[in-house]
């Protein structure tokens, strides 16, 4: 980890509508770290990493990845540049087996020719992918899904990966296994940016985190330093908060 | 004007607006004294169009059904004046009140499978029917096969009967879509319309008012029908079953404004008018059309009234939603 | 006897073809959701061109078949891109009409060109049976557009299957927002769907023209079959069309031999509406339901 800034989010709006959904976002995302994005339901978490992945295109500010101005990219070209998500709900390709969704993953050309590389590093990381390498995504449990989403990010061998939601209704065990393996790719120099529902697993599994309430960023820094009670009190909207 | 003098204005529109109507619906049932003939024979078909319209919006606008089968009902009314008057030698009425019981008839019986289908299958289906149709009355001896009927008991009415009975079939077709979207059956499909997860939970009184709609729909297209026809004075099975007719409706329904009252009534003006003049261009005016028609649901997808809506803040019916867009 | 034998292989063989005059419909369904309305028009348009170039500009009919299919591809793509992928995300209606418009603008600029004469592209095989027994005959017609339907229809199911292309295009269908995330530029793939589409009803208008006469307004009636055959294998499925193909062309033809000549068509129309009803989504779906 460094204290080069991989991504840079500056002063982001974005409006569905008259609806403002985020305002003023500023962040900054090191190279080589994990980064927690910590937030109730509604904070703006998601439309904020839609916007970094050009899902959705901000109405005001500048989103810079790896020295480059991605703002209002489409998302296929912003992939391109090395930065990827395993987006809520896994999103798998349900009519496809776990390895097509693994080749999908590697995509774009220039990865292709890496494909047998990768998926060999994958099947490391998850060895129950690869049993379950002939079978139709549709069939797998919540757990393997999860895992399976963010393999098939690994497949684009990215700089960068963000992960949304990515404990939601898995198992405690479950969870623990897959944050093992996040810090696992992380060693190997990939940065992640990562929304957990949990407040403390949150700051434990983390180098940094942001806090947003209601579309704007509260409170960030060092996880380890951050007051994990004022936290708290930020994600449930009390004290100062509410 | 700008838009608060335009909202004061409406405020006083309770004593204006049954005053314009009242004027309007006077010079409409006057227009024989004072139009020409070629003025009220446009106007009966601008009035005819308009009912078309009125129905095509009712199912497709406001209830979710777009059916491309809708000819199916304006032949069977064609086909139900020219056989009554002309084979069995009786009176228009009876012509009239054949086309509404074989309509509604055929309705009730081919609902039983069309409403299984839902979205494009719908759609299609719908269309299916309209050209079985069509085939099997060109195969049927009853209609004279192929080659149809003349109508020429049209000929006994006078052109200012045939025109105030449009002006009821037109005007009589706003008035079952402003009664229907007011009464609690429409009240409950528009809920319906807007809360998809709803849908669900009254599946059986969502069948009901559907079917109700379908048959009203069926009823008024099948009259409108049988007028149409007795304006062509003839009618044959490629005429009659004509997806041209289909056609027209989407096209008005488009230009005028999708889910809104007021759209087709503009439609229907806009399409004769059009029609009248593209006359001159036999080959192209269907090419026109259809441009006009792409163009107007790419920049204007909620059609004319919706720009007018968007634009001025307008609204003459009181009964308007918009219609949902996803 | 005779007769029915008959009628069972020509039926079999017709539904040949009338698969894959539904293919490229049921692709277009299956990958964006969107019923191409303009469908039967695009590929009789497609019959007018080959007509066109093999009596006019060059000697072959094949050659005459690239020149349309070069034509029908831009066309395709620009359409999609241009027009249906503006209102594709607003719901299916916007997109239905677009190609509604498309198909009154396509039947009227050929009746404006063509006049409303029969036309067919005369070929040296069509006519002459290949096969001749005491039982049933084929002609070269019919037996090319059974094998050609075939190879088309096991090539269109290798490509979307085993290529990078292929699960591209599946991939956008399957989840259009992870399709992204992964590179794919969904519109894009819309629109070279809409044109593998375009080359297979280029084969079909050949295969039509060849075969039938047609005509300006020709197109409805083979939407018409094009869905029927869709809907009777269901929506998306490649190999479902050859069985909505066989069954249409042989409920049409055992609907002719029972009922008279006057009920081909007509059987063909209650079979999909009965298949409608009692499978509204189709015998082996795997449509994308929006």
């Amino acid at each position: 980890m460094t204290d080069e800034v991989i991504l840079r989010i500056e002063d982001v709006d974005v409006s569905y509508g008259d609806f403002r959904a985020i305002h003023d976002v500023t962040m900054d995302i090191r190279r080589g770290s994990i980064t927690s994005l910590i937030g109730a339901n509604g904070a703006g978490k998601s439309t904020l990493l839609d916007a970094v992945m050009g899902i959705n295109k901000p109405q005001k500010g500048k989103i810079i990845f790896n020295g480059e101005d991605i703002t209002g990219m489409r998302t296929s070209m912003i992939v391109r540049k090395g930065i990827t998500m395993a987006p809520e709900g896994s999103m798998i390709f349900e009519g496809m087996s776990v390895k097509e969704n693994l080749l999908m993953g590697a995509y774009i050309p220039e990865k292709r020719k890496k494909k047998e590389e990768l998926i060999e590093r994958v099947f490391t990381l998850f060895p129950v992918l690869k049993e379950k390498e002939k079978q139709l995504a549709s069939f797998l449990s919540g757990g393997q899904r999860q895992m399976l989403a963010i393999a098939r990010a690994i497949m684009s061998d990215p700089k960068m990966i963000i992960c949304d939601e990515i404990s939601l209704g898995l198992a405690p065990v479950i969870i623990g296994d897959i944050f093992e393996r996040v810090h696992e790719i992380n060693g190997s120099g990939v940065t992640f940016l990562i929304v957990d529902q949990e407040v403390h697993r949150s700051l434990e599994n983390s180098n940094y985190s942001y806090v947003m309430v209601k579309g704007g960023v509260v409170m960030s820094g060092a996880s380890a330093e951050l007051p994990e009670d004022e936290v708290k009190d930020a994600f449930f909207g009390i004290n100062k908060y509410a | 004007m700008n838009r608060t003098e335009i909202k004061e204005a409406r405020k006083t529109s309770p004593v204006i607006k049954p005053v314009i109507f009242a004027v309007i619906v006077l010079a409409l049932i006057s227009m024989p004294l004072w139009g020409s003939r070629y003025s009220l024979s446009v106007a009966v078909l601008v009035l005819l169009y308009l009912s078309l319209a009125q129905m095509w919006n009712l199912l497709s606008g406001y209830t979710g059904l777009t059916s491309l089968g809708q000819q199916a009902f304006i032949g069977i009314g064609g086909y139900a004046i020219a056989v009554t008057t002309q084979a069995y030698k009786m009176p228009l009425v009876a012509g009239f009140i054949v086309a509404g019981v074989v309509a509604v008839v055929f309705a009730l019986v081919i609902s039983a499978p069309i409403f299984k289908m839902s979205g494009v299958y719908f759609t299609i289906g719908t269309w299916i029917i309209a050209e079985a149709l069509y085939i099997f009355f060109v195969n049927w001896k009853f209609v004279n096969y192929g080659i149809g009927y003349p109508i020429t008991a049209a000929y006994r009415i006078r052109p200012e009967v045939m025109y105030w009975i449009s002006l009821v079939v037109g005007l009589g077709s706003i008035v079952i879509v402003v009664l229907v979207l007011r009464s609690r059956l429409g009240l409950g499909l528009m809920a319906i319309r807007d809360n998809a997860a709803s849908a669900e939970v009254r599946g059986v009184r969502l069948y009901r008012s559907k079917l109700i709609i379908f048959l009203i729909a069926a009823i008024w297209v099948a009259i409108t029908g049988c007028l149409l026809f007795m304006n062509q004075a003839y009618i044959i099975p490629s005429s009659a079953f004509s997806i041209d007719w289909t056609i027209a409706m989407v096209f008005m329904v488009i230009i005028g404004g999708s889910g809104t009252i007021e759209g087709p009534v503009i439609g229907a003006i806009v399409y004769i008018i059009l029609r009248q003049y593209l006359y001159n261009f036999p080959g192209i005016s269907n090419i026109i059309l259809g441009v006009i028609a792409i163009i107007i649901i790419l920049i204007a997808p909620k059609g004319i009234m919706g720009f007018i809506n968007k634009r001025f803040n307008l609204d003459i019916f009181s009964i308007r939603r918009k219609p949902k867009r996803k | 006897m005779q007769l029915l034998i008959q009628s069972i292989v020509t039926g079999i063989l017709l539904g040949g073809l009338y698969a894959i005059i539904g293919v490229g419909m049921s692709i277009i369904f299956g990958i964006m959701g969107l019923t191409n309305i303009a469908h039967g028009n695009l590929m009789i348009l497609s019959s007018f061109l080959i007509m066109v170039f093999s009596t006019q500009f060059v000697d072959s009919i094949i050659i005459a078949l690239l020149i349309t299919m070069v034509c029908m591809v831009i066309l395709g793509f620009l359409f999609q891109k241009f027009l249906v992928n503006a209102v594709i995300d607003k719901g299916d209606e916007p997109a239905l009409l677009v190609t509604f418009g498309l198909s009154i603008i396509i039947q009227n600029v050929l009746d404006l060109i063509f006049g409303a004469d029969a036309r067919s592209i005369a070929s040296d095989f069509a006519q002459v049976n290949v096969v001749s027994t005491k039982y049933f005959s084929i002609s070269g017609a019919y037996l090319a557009n059974f094998i050609v339907a075939i190879l088309v229809i096991a090539a269109l199911t290798l490509i979307i299957r085993g290529t990078y292309l292929g699960r591209a295009i599946r991939s956008a269908s399957d989840n259009t927002k992870a399709a992204e995330l992964m590179g794919v530029n969904t519109k894009l793939y819309y629109a070279i769907t809409m044109a593998i589409a375009m080359l297979t009803a280029c084969i079909a208008g050949l295969l039509v023209g060849n075969t039938f006469v047609f005509y300006p307004y020709s197109g409805t009636q083979y939407l018409i079959i094009a869905f029927g055959v869709v809907v009777i294998g269901g929506m998306g499925s490649i190999v479902g069309t050859m069985l909505g193909g066989l069954i249409l062309g042989l409920g049409q033809l055992l609907g002719a031999y029972f009922f008279g000549t006057g009920a081909q068509i007509l059987s063909g129309y209650i079979i999909m509406l009965v298949l409608l009803t009692i499978r509204p989504a189709g015998l082996l779906s795997n449509a994308k339901r929006k």
